[in-house]
């Protein structure tokens, strides 16, 4: 599994949960660090899914709480919008998702992209079996 | 500014431990209540709700309100006994107030702790300390309306604070007087001054608002319902209440002070009035200079990447605006385009996005928002983001070939 994960620098507190740039406990899962989720540009996450990664999650901070006022309600705008698009172009949506985890949630934050990973991998199992 | 290199001092221990401590509140409030309604979220909305239930009460108030010696308890007591749903009104007005106060503070503190007034958001932060002050100011005047005999006491006792201040003092106590004694041109000014600076509170707010796009002006709607109904419900419970009418000739010995407006007040028993005046001068100079002085730590220490402000690459640009309403903090404008841009579709463009960079605060909003790779954050870079998205995916890459 190769996914990869925009986390913003003010939502869940990684140095605890980082191993170099993965994510400690979970298989395949690479971080990328951005000031805010807004930032993350939708054409990054479409590359990245046409470049062979299996999902793609970009964390902010909790809805109406976001450091930059509204980072996080764009992004989850931005990422609704990418998925009606991607759809058209048989990519399915569920490869990628916004989470949303406070500073304190990194426990809540592991178990959320877990989940994504194994439903991804599921996807992928019943692909891959003819 | 000189801060200890090495660790936080006990200043940043302390206002990192009340930022995790606003947090958790936070997280346990999400576990009620979705976080769409989240009332911690939404204190300066809240503020706005009462401050619109105390304009429209205020002005029913005003149409009843006799502004003289002899004229104002009785108008009040008119007000209260006779007026249809008149008490109902004045115990609106009065804890709309004390909402009003409450949910300002909230807002203050709260944002205090989770430093949403550092860098370029000091604009709201100065324009809300003037309105914590006008809120406090119009509180008094409001007490002194009444005209009972806590708003003589009130009256007196102000009029000592402001006597005390050197050189100006006396002045001051003419010009709030309206006269060397209170006469029926006091009530007239305190009247003044209750509705002007309420009026003012409408143009400072526009200054707080002024830096921030699409402000949360206004709560969800159950809270508007809530707290309407929590007014009427407190209005209709316990209804407010005059202490007594004012009588020259009898001092009171005690008299009940509002904890919110009339703390100042409350310290007079203890301290001198120059004292007093003193401290809220303090406390209002202090307030002023909190993003400046109140750093935690330096930048880095604070965990702030710097990234630079936004720059917007010109030949690229095609002036499609979407940065322009999606930047939080109205920093970037549009402006007419002085030529063509380099890429295709920038050829027909008729306008230019540019970067007020006093107002940036460097969260790369506009870059997530542009699609034609205008902009660009100069120290993260699209090529180093992506580059970074590449090698995540190489190794597998790699392992299966």
């Amino acid at each position: 599994m190769k996914v990869v994960g925009f986390v913003c620098d003010w939502s869940v507190d990684l140095h605890p949960l980082l191993d170099g740039r993965r994510l400690r406990g979970v298989e395949g899962v690479h971080i990328v660090r951005v000031p805010c989720s807004g930032f993350v540009r939708p054409a990054w996450v479409e590359d990245a899914l046409t470049a062979g990664a299996d999902g793609v999650f970009i964390t902010g901070c909790p809805y109406g709480d976001c450091l930059n006022r509204e980072g996080n309600f764009l992004m989850r705008d931005r990422i609704d919008a990418l998925q009606r698009r991607l759809q058209r172009r048989r990519i399915d949506p569920a490869r990628m998702t916004m989470l949303a985890y406070g500073l304190h949630d990194g426990d809540a934050f592991v178990a959320d992209v877990r989940a994504f990973v194994d439903r991804l991998a599921e996807k992928k199992a019943a692909a891959g079996t003819p | 500014m000189n801060v200890a290199a090495d660790r936080p001092g006990r200043y940043g221990r302390m206002m990192t431990s009340v930022l995790r401590g606003t947090l958790r509140l936070d997280v346990l409030i999400n576990r009620i209540y979705p976080t769409d309604f989240n009332p911690l979220y939404y204190t300066g909305g809240l503020s706005n709700l009462f401050l619109l239930i105390l304009v429209l009460s205020g002005v029913f108030l005003f149409f009843y309100y006799v502004p003289s010696l002899g004229g104002a308890y009785d108008s009040i007591d008119y007000i209260t006994q006779r007026v249809p749903y008149g008490d109902i009104i004045r115990g609106i007005h009065r804890y709309a107030a004390d909402g009003f106060i409450v949910a300002v503070l909230l807002h203050l503190f709260r944002n205090w702790f989770t430093d949403r007034y550092l860098f370029s958001r000091d604009n709201p932060w100065i324009s809300g300390m003037i309105l914590l002050l006008f809120a406090g100011f119009i509180g008094v005047t409001g007490y002194q309306l009444v005209w009972d005999d806590r708003a003589v006491a009130l009256t007196t006792m102000f009029a000592a604070m402001l006597q005390s201040i050197p050189a100006i003092g006396p002045l001051l106590v003419r010009l709030f007087l309206g006269g060397t004694g209170v006469s029926d041109e006091t009530l007239v000014r305190i009247l003044m001054l209750h509705i002007f600076p309420a009026s003012t509170l409408y143009l400072f707010l526009w200054w707080h608002y002024t830096r921030i796009r699409h402000p949360k002006i206004w709560p969800p709607a159950v809270w508007v319902l809530f707290c309407v109904g929590l007014v009427f419900l407190l209005a209709g419970l316990i209804p407010a209440t005059s202490t007594g009418a004012a009588a020259p000739a009898v001092r009171p010995t005690t008299l009940p002070l509002d904890v919110f407006f009339l703390w100042p007040f409350a310290l007079l028993n203890v301290m001198p009035p120059g004292a007093v005046v003193v401290l809220l001068v303090v406390l209002f100079v202090l307030g002023l200079a909190i993003p400046y002085i109140s750093r935690r730590e330096a930048p880095p220490q604070m965990g702030v990447r710097h990234a630079g402000v936004a720059q917007v690459i010109d030949g690229n640009c095609t002036g499609c605006e979407l940065c322009y309403y999606d930047c939080p903090y109205n920093a970037i404008i549009m402006v007419p385009s002085p030529a063509p841009g380099l890429s295709k579709a920038a050829q027909n463009r008729t306008l230019l996005a540019v970067v007020i960079e006093s107002r940036c605060v460097e969260c790369g909003i506009c870059i997530g928002a542009c699609p034609f790779e205008a902009l660009e954050l100069p120290k993260f870079l699209e090529r180093d983001i992506r580059a970074q998205v590449t090698d995540a995916l190489r190794p597998a890459e790699a392992v299966r070939s």
